[in-house]
């Protein structure tokens, strides 16, 4: 007898089940089908402003830039954690007047090529923050399809990729005036080099003539240049130094609260009094919110040795970018 | 129609001078592509409304974007699946790869020589029609079996071992169930078969309904038949919930999982003309084909109105049930109504047997194979097996027996 009760029961369900069905055959359209290019989910606003930059409140999409508020610093540049802004910079002449941008920042390089690869941006929105000018920022837009095949410029290294129409071309400036600055860099270069070849031949001449007085001040160098290297090391060693001296005793407990390159700092820098110990303590959480801080910080305690080290963006003048 | 065409293209003058015999060959290369255009616009037809349907039931859309409603969808398909390069395997059975789509596309369209579109409109009316679709159409098992052992990949084999098993179990209660209606009829003429199943009758013989003496409603027996058919039948030609053989979700995609571009599109042409095999077969053996459900004139003006009054009654339901407002059936049903009294002409158009009758018993059956499909889910191989050798084969036996005594008792048949 189960064996009808099988079947009727059977009967009885799939009935109930073509029933939900043609319940939903029949009933006017409640459909669930977004159709995309037509009809868009309505974008989320949410506030992703940190501190001053509360206004900015944008999910995070797109990357734009206001490029001719860009005064060409790179910050946002060595910001990024994949390394997918490439500037080119070229510094203009003494005289020369490119602009000054909406923060009356007077723009003293002349940015030739500032792309941003989209396809390798993780939308981190940590290139945004750095950016005195708040010219580099997020947008609402995330469809990143286009009809227009436009071959970007970008670097024949690139090239293979198949997707240069996600490397996004921010500046204004036509291939061929980027090929002029370039050369005309690569002219006053070579000026500047031939210079320092003749400025060093003349040292030479005259160099020959005091030899003895020469390799005396030889190992007065040496004997600096090894004093330079020990204090660079303690200030750039990434863990714990052994024991440096005069070091205070609330130190020891602070470094144990701390992870990452902070104790180095504390330590080193010895004189400290114990108040200002525990104000420095605040940027490594600073850290966590704005990368410019972790950025510059080392920076910071390395320019009593090398001073020069910083102006490193100003003095490119070989025409080269540096992050290729 | 052969013939017919033959004598046309000879009533020609210029086309006179060729013998008999060659205008007939002629002919038959002409049936034969009406009837391969038939197959491959039905397929494209039914791909887009089986998408519609499915999306329908899932509260979707379907397609949309090429054309309006998306109509042009499916021809965008076989144009790409035409385009597309022509894969063969390196490890496998370059003939039977080959060979395979074809057997089962020649095997599933061969089988519409002998379907009867209308009282006239038939290619070969055969006397042994119903044995010929029957044997040819179990022939698409060796198409699958060739196609699956030569992709030389074990989920095809898999898919064509299963598919094998599948029709083999259930060719015997469908044909079982297919002998009952020819015992009835006493014929395997298609055509008669459909002549035997005109005018009104009784429901059940006895009880006093007034319907069309379709043999789905002539007898308690073969109305069970009709749903053991077309359960057998679904699970003849693949389709879900007995579509094991080509499983998506265990086997990829079956015996043509190594298949793409044309070869891939062959399996689909004769996948729907299987499906559409089964629905003309359904629509002629239980549902009186070409035969007009209502009588005559009057016939059409009475039973279109009491279909206008079921629609109220239904449109009523609905309403307090649901508190919902379905106009569609109601508004269609008295548009056709008013016309029916309104036009003679019209209800006798209605009244007469013809190719619009069988179409429409063949879209209903169509339909309701594709809500089946969108809404059961798959069986198991082992319950697929159960239901084949343990329910529906008992139950087409039990059924043969009931139709031979109830034929006795109603005095259909005398001994
Ligand atoms: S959002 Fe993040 S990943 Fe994208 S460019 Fe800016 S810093 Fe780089
Ligand atoms: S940080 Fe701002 S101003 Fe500096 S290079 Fe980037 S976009 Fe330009």
């Amino acid at each position: 007898m189960s064996y009808f009760s099988n079947i009727s029961s059977a009967i009885t369900t799939l009935v109930d089940g073509m029933k939900v069905t043609m319940g939903y055959f029949v009933r006017p359209r409640e459909h669930v089908t977004l159709q995309y290019p037509d009809e868009v989910w309505p974008i989320p606003t949410r506030n992703i402003g940190v501190g001053e930059i509360d206004s900015y409140n944008t999910i995070r999409s797109k990357l734009v830039v206001d490029f001719e508020d860009c005064i060409g610093c790179k910050a946002c540049e060595r910001a990024c954690p994949v390394d997918c802004i490439n500037i080119e910079t070229f510094k203009a002449g003494p005289e020369e007047d490119i602009g000054t941008t909406k923060n009356d920042t007077k723009i003293k390089l002349r940015v030739t090529s500032f792309t941003i690869d989209m396809s390798e941006c993780m939308f981190c929105d940590l290139c945004t923050h750095p950016c005195p000018e708040d010219c580099i920022h997020m947008t609402p837009d995330y469809q990143f399809i286009s009809n227009d095949n436009v071959k970007l410029d970008v670097t024949p290294e690139e090239r293979w990729r198949d997707r240069d129409h996600l490397i996004y071309q921010f500046s204004k400036v036509s291939p061929e005036e980027r090929e002029q600055r370039a050369a005309e860099a690569a002219k006053v270069a070579a000026a500047k080099a031939a210079a320092m070849e003749a400025k060093k031949a003349a040292a030479e001449k005259a160099a020959a003539a005091k030899a003895s007085a020469e390799q005396a001040a030889l190992d007065e160098a040496a004997r600096e240049a090894s004093v330079v290297e020990v204090t660079q090391s303690a200030a750039s060693m990434p863990i714990t130094p052994p024991a440096p001296i005069g070091s205070s005793p609330q130190s020891t407990p602070l470094t144990d609260a701390i992870s990452g390159p902070a104790p180095d700092i504390i330590s080193v820098q010895d004189t400290t009094p114990p108040d200002d110990t525990v104000e420095k303590l605040n940027i490594p959480m600073e850290t966590i919110t704005s990368p410019e801080v972790s950025e510059e910080k080392p920076v910071a305690t390395e320019t009593t040795v090398e001073p020069e080290k910083s102006t490193d963006t100003e003095d490119s003048s070989t025409g080269e970018t540096e992050n290729g | 129609m052969i013939t017919s065409l033959a004598n046309w293209i000879l009533t020609f003058d210029i086309l006179s001078g060729m013998g008999s015999s060659v205008a007939w060959g002629l002919s038959l290369f002409v049936v034969a592509a009406l009837i391969f255009v038939f197959v491959a616009v039905n397929a494209i037809v039914l791909v887009y409304i089986e998408r519609k349907v499915s999306a329908f039931m899932q509260v979707r859309l379907g397609p949309m974007r090429v054309g309006k409603f998306g109509t042009l969808q499916t021809v965008a398909d076989a144009l790409k699946l035409l385009q597309k390069e022509d894969i063969i395997p390196k490890m496998a059975d370059k003939v039977l790869f080959i060979v395979g789509p074809w057997v089962i596309l020649v095997a599933s369209v061969v089988t519409f020589a002998a379907i009867p579109f209308s009282d006239t409109l038939l290619a070969a009316n055969m006397n042994i029609g119903l044995y010929y679709i029957v044997s040819i159409s179990s022939i698409v098992v060796l198409g699958i079996v060739m196609a699956g052992w030569a992709s030389n990949n074990k989920w095809s084999l898999y898919g064509a071992m299963r598919s094998a098993a599948q029709i083999i179990s259930y060719e015997i209660p469908v044909g079982i169930t297919l002998i009952a209606v020819v015992a009835v009829v006493g014929s395997l003429n298609l055509q008669t078969i459909i002549e035997a199943q005109g005018g009104t009758g009784n429901l059940f013989y006895w009880i006093p309904i007034p319907l069309p003496n379709w043999f789905i409603f002539h007898n308690p027996f073969l109305f069970i038949a009709a749903f053991v058919y077309l359960i057998g039948a679904t699970a003849e030609i693949n389709r879900t919930p007995f579509d094991i053989p080509e499983s998506e979700s265990e086997l990829v995609a079956g015996f043509m999982t190594e298949f793409s571009g044309l070869r891939w599109a062959l399996f689909f042409l004769s996948e729907y003309a299987n499906a559409t095999l089964v629905a003309f077969l359904v629509a002629i053996v239980f549902l009186g084909g070409w035969q007009s459900p209502f009588a005559d004139y009057e016939g059409t003006q009475i039973g279109f109105s009491i279909i206008t009054l079921v629609a109220i009654m239904w449109t009523l339901f609905v309403r307090t049930k649901t508190g919902r407002l379905s106009v569609y059936p109601l508004g269609l049903s008295f548009v056709i109504t008013i016309a029916v009294w309104l036009f003679p002409g019209f209800a006798i158009w209605l009244a007469s047997p013809g190719i619009f009758w069988m179409l429409m018993k063949v879209g209903t059956i169509i339909f309701l194979l594709m809500w089946f499909r969108w809404t059961f889910p798959r069986l198991r191989v082992d319950q697929l097996m159960y239901v084949s050798w343990k329910v529906i084969l008992p139950l087409s036996l039990i059924n043969l027996m009931g139709v031979a005594i109830w034929m006795w008792l109603t005095g259909e048949i005398q001994f």
